[in-house]
């Protein structure tokens, strides 16, 4: 479903990704972690092109997104993403935050897409604050909107950018929740988080990543209970 | 007693004779009011000018071609660098001399001009403080960056952006009282063509800033009203 090759990313001087080959298979759950500036957000910022990749191949259903022809806009309707940041867009209800992109981008009716918005909403236990601003919600509160939202378009891959950094401690397990309830119904997923007992518990393959590559690859049991890598011993020491 | 009686009402005869010869002689508050009709007909043409003009320049300096963002520059170098009399001189004398139109169309043209440079800045910076956050979440949905542009930042920027543009309103209803260099009759010029008919400065300088006192403060309760309507989605 995704296959990477060779990835390079360079931000002036500093090379960030130094050639990453990786394929990621229908629902999987692949859980990225590695110290901070190891590249692991930029990696998956670069499978929805949100950065540009340098140099090398990235392909989404055999189709590679990162070549002159490719529809980007097209592309990223079938990946979802949800940011550290959450990202709501605070000029809009939180049904309309949902609702914006199927109205606009699949010609969904306003009504449909509201009444799929709703129950969406419901999956993630927020049915009554459809028409609060962002502004009015916890921020446990606003990234589970932020995972509705992107599960309106109906992606068939969902990304996650350290969802749960920018959270209270008492916020993270409701949005852990969310997402393990995503993973259990098959949905491909690629996160990246610092929540070892997430990737231990919910991820089909853990990547420990460092110095812009892929140092080592493997079950939660394998990475955790028997890392080969000693740069992935080093991290989990300290860390676990 | 007498005496104070009687500076009083010399006092009172005075400010009388001089209010007769700057207002009511030859109806010479027709020339204040059709002032006000010249400033605010200029001002209102070269308000809408500024803003289509500022947005056009706004978009060249946001877009990613070198080309137009160097018209930009240049565009809002030359404009700031140079007085404003000079360059509705220029239009007026120079650009526009052998073109027929209305003298006020010409002067809201410059000042339209001059306008839209500086509210040209005023929507870059609104749109630049937008967190980078929001247009990657509206293109991670699929949405192109035109779309993301006019649903997710440009209605956010707009709040940003009001009381900045309302200050340059002010501002350029303000800088109209130089229409007179190029022979239109303004508010300040009918005060000061009073004044050189009756050789009394005070009562039709005095009456001119009023008349522009009164106009700004009406317009800033106005904008005052809409922007908090603008700002109602912000409960918490």
């Amino acid at each position: 479903m995704i296959k990477v090759k060779n990835l390079h990313k360079t931000f002036g001087d500093l090379n960030v990704l130094a050639g990453i080959d990786e394929h990621i298979t229908q629902g999987e759950v692949v859980v990225v972690i590695g110290p901070s500036g190891s590249g692991k957000s930029t990696f998956l910022r670069c499978l929805n092109l949100l950065e540009k990749p340098t140099d090398g191949e990235i392909f989404i259903d055999d189709e590679q997104i990162n070549s002159k022809k490719a529809n980007v806009n097209l592309i990223r309707q079938k990946m979802g993403m949800v940011f550290q940041q959450f990202n709501l867009f605070p000029h809009l209800t939180i049904i309309d935050n949902i609702t914006l992109a199927p109205v606009l981008l699949k010609k969904m009716s306003k009504e449909d897409a509201v009444k799929k918005g709703m129950e969406l909403l419901s999956r993630v236990g927020l049915s009554d604050k459809a028409d609060s601003y962002p502004n009015q919600l916890s921020g446990g509160q606003k990234q589970r909107v932020a995972i509705a939202r992107a599960l309106a378009m109906e992606p068939e891959i969902m990304l996650f950018d350290e969802p749960t950094s920018a959270l209270d401690p008492e916020m993270v397990g409701e949005v852990l929740d969310v997402m393990k309830d995503l993973a259990k119904s098959g949905m491909t997923m690629v996160v990246v988080t610092h929540e070892m007992g997430f990737a231990r518990e919910v991820a089909t393959r853990v990547l420990f990543m460092d110095q812009g590559v892929i140092m080592e690859s493997g079950t939660p049991d394998e990475v955790f209970g028997n890392p080969q890598n000693e740069r992935t011993v080093k991290f989990l020491s300290k860390v676990l | 007693m007498n005496t104070i009686a009687d500076f009083f009402a010399n006092v009172w005869n005075d400010f009388y004779a001089d209010f007769y010869a700057s207002f009511i002689k030859e109806d010479r508050y027709m020339l204040l009011l059709d002032g006000i009709g010249i400033t605010i007909k200029v001002s209102l043409l070269a308000v809408i000018l500024g803003i289509i003009i500022g947005m056009i320049i706004a978009l060249f300096n946001l877009s990613n071609s070198k080309f137009l963002r160097a018209i930009g520059k240049v565009y809002t170098d030359v404009i700031r660098g140079t007085p404003s009399v000079t360059q509705l001189m220029i239009i007026y004398f120079v650009v526009f001399a052998s073109v027929h139109l209305d003298k006020w169309i010409i002067a809201a043209i410059a000042f339209g001009i001059n306008s839209g440079a500086y509210v040209s800045e005023i929507i870059r910076a609104g749109i630049m403080s937008i967190d980078k956050g929001q247009t990657e979440a509206g293109r991670s949905l699929g949405l192109n960056a035109a779309q993301t542009m006019s649903r997710i930042v440009v209605p956010q920027a707009v709040k940003n952006i009001f009381p900045a543009l309302c200050n340059e309103f002010i501002v350029l209803i303000k800088e109209t009282a130089i229409v007179g260099y190029v022979g239109l009759m303004d508010i300040q010029k009918a005060g000061d063509f009073i004044k050189s008919a009756t050789y009394k400065p005070i009562l039709p300088l005095i009456a001119t800033a009023i008349i522009y006192f009164v106009i700004i403060k009406v317009l800033t309760l106005l904008l005052g009203l809409i922007e908090k309507h603008l700002r109602k989605s912000e409960v918490r």
